[in-house]
């Protein structure tokens, strides 16, 4: 009986060459693509994001796409329907009932699928990681992503930003979504957004809204900035940790 | 070394290798009619069935890979006691994710891999297990207990338990575990490796393999 290994039946298409300004897998130091991961709590758009990024991005970089679902596969489902990316670029990985132990202690699960995609797909610029909507406190660890997107949105209340936590204080980007809701659920996304820069120094904070161009253009910057500071060498993982800490800001 | 500590080190469960992915099947067991009153019963059949096989591959993996050779042969004898793909691929997944950690720590227990695509869990384990030099009876008791606690951890997030009875069938499997170990620990060649399918355990795996909502990987 012939048995084939797992992954030969999914034989990479040969890569289409790319127009991305240096394509090419060596452009990195490390040799591999960015890896960026995209948390946040339940709703707050974290597929939507990804789906943003794929049809702004996929006509000048080679992507893929890891989601980490509860129970399903609907994000990778959501991702494939949304054609924005071929679905075999777009996995999914059961965390069997532990979302954070996937992204944090034990991240084996993803990072084989992301080192699977990056075999396959050896010109890949950049593998976006959507973790598991769970709640506030979930990070990614430095060792499966080199940055991180944390994702908030303005209909979770305004308070959340202001009460900070790991990912809203230490993510490399905080995203306030969904600002085109704020008149009604009754947020002042201005006050969100200056909350959530005051409790980050000095990492950026953007108000997004799917409806709002200019705003979709502050993301694809911060992803061309990051990606480039990669491929430089000096885009070190930081890591937001599993605990606030806690900042002394009175004089002793 | 210390054996025992190593043993303790491979058995555990915070060890990343995606144990957490896996439910030995009892999910798609559950999910087909299996109550949580029959999870004993299916400890035991998995001990007498597919994880026998594991053990049995693992054991000889060990011997063979200590003894200078390679585990090309005993990955096959698995693969032909495997006649589910879904098991095999669960297996591989889990082979692929201890090679990664093994490569870390111990990158020289790899050696005898090399070059062999996607080797089984079972092979993985038994090659690492030799080098780090612990016996055949501690690695099959291991892959024994390792199967018990994956059930019965996995059974805790699926259905409503008290985890404290999850434990008791831990405990009241281990003399079964003991025995398994037993009937493998003298294995040294692929032959004798035990040919013993649970064609029930196999239809639930492909069953999960294609169902949409699934909290385990296998
Ligand atoms: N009004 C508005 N709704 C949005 C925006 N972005 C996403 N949504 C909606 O928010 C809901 C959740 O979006 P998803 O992208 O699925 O959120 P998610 O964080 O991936 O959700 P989980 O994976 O389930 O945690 C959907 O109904 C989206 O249509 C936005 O900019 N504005
Ligand atoms: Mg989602």
């Amino acid at each position: 009986m012939p048995d084939h290994s797992p992954d030969s039946h999914t034989a990479a298409p040969s890569a289409a060459p790319s127009a991305a300004p240096s394509a090419a897998p060596s452009a990195s130091p490390s040799g591999r693509p960015l890896r960026v991961g995209v948390c946040g709590p339940v709703g707050t758009g974290k597929s939507s994001i990804i789906a943003t990024l794929c049809r702004e991005l996929a006509p000048t970089l080679e992507l893929a796409v890891v989601t980490n679902d509860i129970y399903t596969d609907e994000d990778a489902r959501f991702l494939r329907s949304a054609g924005v990316l071929d679905a075999q670029r777009i996995r999914a990985v059961e965390t069997g009932a532990c979302p954070h132990t996937a992204i944090r202690d034990d991240i084996t699960a993803n990072l084989l699928t992301v080192e699977e995609l990056e075999e396959e797909y050896p010109a890949l610029d950049l593998v976006l990681v959507e973790s598991g909507g769970d709640n506030l406190t979930a990070t990614f660890s430095p060792a499966l992503v080199d940055a991180q997107i944390f994702v908030l949105d303005v209909a979770g209340g305004g308070d959340v930003a202001r009460k900070g936590g790991p990912g809203i204080e230490r993510a490399d980007l905080l995203v306030v979504n969904k600002t085109d809701l704020a008149p009604y659920v009754g947020v002042d996304v201005a006050r969100m957004i200056s909350d959530a820069s005051a409790v980050r120094s000095t990492r950026p904070v953007i108000g997004l809204s799917r409806t709002d161009r200019a705003s979709i253009a502050d993301l694809l910057a911060w992803v061309s900035t990051t990606l480039d500071r990669h491929r430089s060498g000096v885009l070190v993982p930081q890591d937001p940790g599993p605990m606030a800490r806690h900042v002394h800001a009175h004089q002793h | 070394m210390h054996h025992e500590l190593l043993v303790m080190l491979l058995a555990d469960s915070r060890l990343p290798v995606a144990g957490h992915t896996q439910s030995g099947t009892v999910e798609a067991a559950l999910a087909h009619g299996l109550t949580t009153h029959d999870v004993p019963a299916y400890l035991q059949t998995r001990l007498r069935s597919v994880t026998l096989v594991e053990a049995g591959t693992a054991v000889v993996a060990r011997h063979v890979t200590r003894a200078g050779g390679r585990p090309d042969d005993v990955d096959r004898a698995w693969a032909a006691r495997t006649p589910s793909p879904a098991l095999r691929q669960a297996s591989r997944g889990q082979g692929r994710a201890l090679k990664h950690l093994a490569g870390k720590l111990w990158p020289e227990a790899l050696v005898p891999l090399v070059g062999l695509a996607a080797p089984s869990r079972a092979t993985v384990l038994g090659t690492v297990a030799g080098h780090l030099g612990l016996g055949p009876g501690s690695l099959a008791r291991l892959i024994g207990y390792d199967d018990v606690q994956t059930v019965c951890s996995a059974v805790l997030k699926l259905a409503p338990l008290d985890p404290a009875v999850a434990s008791g069938w831990v405990a009241a499997a281990l003399p079964e575990v003991a025995a398994l170990a037993d009937q493998v620990a003298d294995l040294t060649v692929p032959d004798r490796i035990p040919a013993v399918g649970c064609p029930q355990i196999e239809v639930w795996a492909e069953a999960h393999a294609v169902t949409s909502r699934r909290l385990f990987r296998a």
